[in-house]
């Protein structure tokens, strides 16, 4: 066995919520962070499996200087979210939370939401919460979330809302039941023009849904799908990965994407997180991105590969992983060549750039493209192909290919957030997902939902 | 026609050869993506004309997608 220390880093004690020191020990190729609260004991988690080398998978990166900081450094990471000048990444997406009240009472919950008719924010202060944002000059991708959004009869206002002060992409995070149930309000919230639905999905069987959600939702999601295709709002599927339940479902939900192409834009899974609300003691053999990656290859027969998926350059390397494929004619999956994972030889890259690239990415790849709905219109393709054939030269091949990889191409992709047990607080200062708190601040998403073994919330409590 | 579309075949001659470019059949290739496409090249050593606005509009746009976020 061998044993090494990695790095030092800092993290929370589950317990009382202190900042600590912690440490990355590698393992036998597992990595585990490490910790002791002088008052509470010590904590071992594991963070990364075995099968894809820790070490190699990080891109080097150039930090952000962050702009539209509204706190100081008084306390320390993460008791400074606003967020502050010590973190390193500006926001992509930034999460509103429009209602605390939903219509599932899930046994795993995030934002520990529950059915209770609690008073929503006034639809006046959701347009100074846009108006906040907007006037920081910084053009944010906006998820609207909660709590359950489509609770909310005027969703369809605060949408068009959005766009009429200038946010080019809306994404709706929610667990479709209201999508499924009700083809008219999905019709509302296409014409207000809801670019994407970020859709609870945690497989393709009913007694997933029983286990995880506590009812049995397949119908309903699929029926959801088929409303959101029909008003061309773009889906990405969201599982959340709970070892034991649907970590051996992974190769069907991407089987099913496949077939629904081209409105299902992205498969985006999430190991559960232990914040909120949860159903049992957080385990020490948590799923990391190498079970998950390894697991797409094993369930996919091979077809789809480790080395297909890389990390992201806007986030910290060790959040995310994504891979981009193309379907072909036959139903398969093809890998794009810009997957393949970085080297020795990559060159840092600018965290700055790469945030403006990850919000255009998102922006457009989990929108329905443009060929599927408006051939031959959206590119104001003819008049460009006249140009060219006007002359004799035929370029039809890229036309083509514009075309199909506009619509036809699937990102799948997975975050694996962070709880009170592996919370490596050198992570959170590269998070580029923030959530708007009612009274301005910016906090990254993993410090807004971070909860202590009892419960006991840094920024929720603050509402 | 656009307007900032101005070529015209006459105009073009192979620097190297002197020959007037002519339509033929061309294979680009990036990132292990090929498109078979006609442009005018020269008949003699197939020196290859891509006009600006080809390269600055289709063929970036096919880079871009061919690339990561």
């Amino acid at each position: 066995m061998i044993n090494k220390i990695l790095k030092n880093t800092e993290s929370v004690c589950p317990v009382c919520l202190k900042r600590i020191p912690a440490r990355k020990l590698i393992e036998d190729q597992n990595v585990y962070l490490i910790k002791e609260c002088p008052e509470h004991g010590n904590f071992r988690v594991l963070i990364w499996q075995s099968g894809i080398d820790y070490n190699s998978w990080e891109i080097p990166k150039i930090s952000s200087i962050v702009h539209n900081c509204k706190t100081g450094i008084e306390y320390g990471c993460p008791f400074d979210c606003g967020i502050c000048p010590d973190h390193r990444q500006e926001g992509c997406c930034i999460l509103l939370e429009i209602t605390s009240n939903c219509n599932l009472r899930c046994p795993i919950c995030f934002a520990n939401s529950n059915l209770n008719k609690n008073k929503d924010p006034e639809f006046s202060l959701i347009e100074s919460w846009y108006r906040q944002l907007f006037n920081s000059g910084i053009p944010y991708n906006i998820q609207l979330s909660g709590g359950e959004p489509t609770t909310r009869d005027d969703l369809p206002e605060i949408i068009r809302l959005g766009h009429e002060i200038g946010f080019d992409y809306i994404q709706l995070n929610t667990n479709g039941l209201s999508l499924g149930k009700e083809p008219d309000y999905v019709r509302k919230l296409g014409d207000a023009g809801l670019n994407s639905v970020f859709l609870q999905f945690d497989g393709t069987t009913d007694e997933i849904y029983k286990t995880i959600r506590g009812a049995p939702l397949l119908d309903v999601k699929m029926a959801a799908i088929d409303n959101c295709s029909d008003n061309n709002i773009g889906v990405v599927l969201v599982p959340t990965l709970v070892r034991e339940i649907n970590l051996n479902n992974i190769g069907d939900i991407i089987r099913l994407a496949a077939k629904r192409i081209p409105h299902v834009r992205g498969v985006h899974f999430q190991p559960i997180s232990f914040f909120g609300r949860y159903p049992s003691k957080p385990p020490m053999n948590r799923i990391t991105i190498p079970e998950i990656i390894k697991a797409i290859e094993y369930q996919t027969e091979g077809r789809l590969k480790t080395t297909n998926f890389r990390p992201a350059g806007a986030e910290n390397s060790y959040c995310s992983f994504h891979g981009n494929f193309i379907l072909m004619q036959d139903g398969t999956l093809k890998p794009l060549p810009s997957s393949q994972r970085p080297d020795c030889c990559t060159q840092p890259v600018i965290a700055a750039e790469e945030i403006i690239k990850s919000r255009q990415f998102v922006a457009k790849q989990w929108s329905v493209g443009r060929a599927c709905c408006c051939k031959n219109t959206g590119m104001n393709r003819p008049e460009i192909k006249d140009a060219f054939s006007d002359y004799g030269m035929n370029t039809e091949s890229l036309d083509d290919f514009l075309d199909h990889i506009n619509s036809y191409s699937l990102v799948i992709s997975g975050m694996a957030f962070m709880d009170a047990w592996n919370m490596d607080l050198d992570r959170l200062r590269d998070c580029k997902i923030h959530v708007f708190h009612p009274d301005g601040r910016l906090i990254p998403f993993c410090a807004f939902n971070l909860t202590s073994e009892s419960g006991k919330s840094i920024y929720r409590t603050m509402y | 026609m656009s307007a900032e579309f101005n070529l015209q075949q006459s105009k073009i001659l192979c620097v190297k050869c002197g020959e007037y470019l002519k339509t033929g059949s061309v294979t680009l290739e990036y990132l292990g993506n090929n498109f078979p496409v006609e442009l005018y090249k020269c008949p003699q050593c197939g020196l290859v004309f891509i006009p600006e606005n080809l390269a600055t509009g289709k063929m970036q746009q096919v880079e871009k997608m061919l690339e990561d976020k």
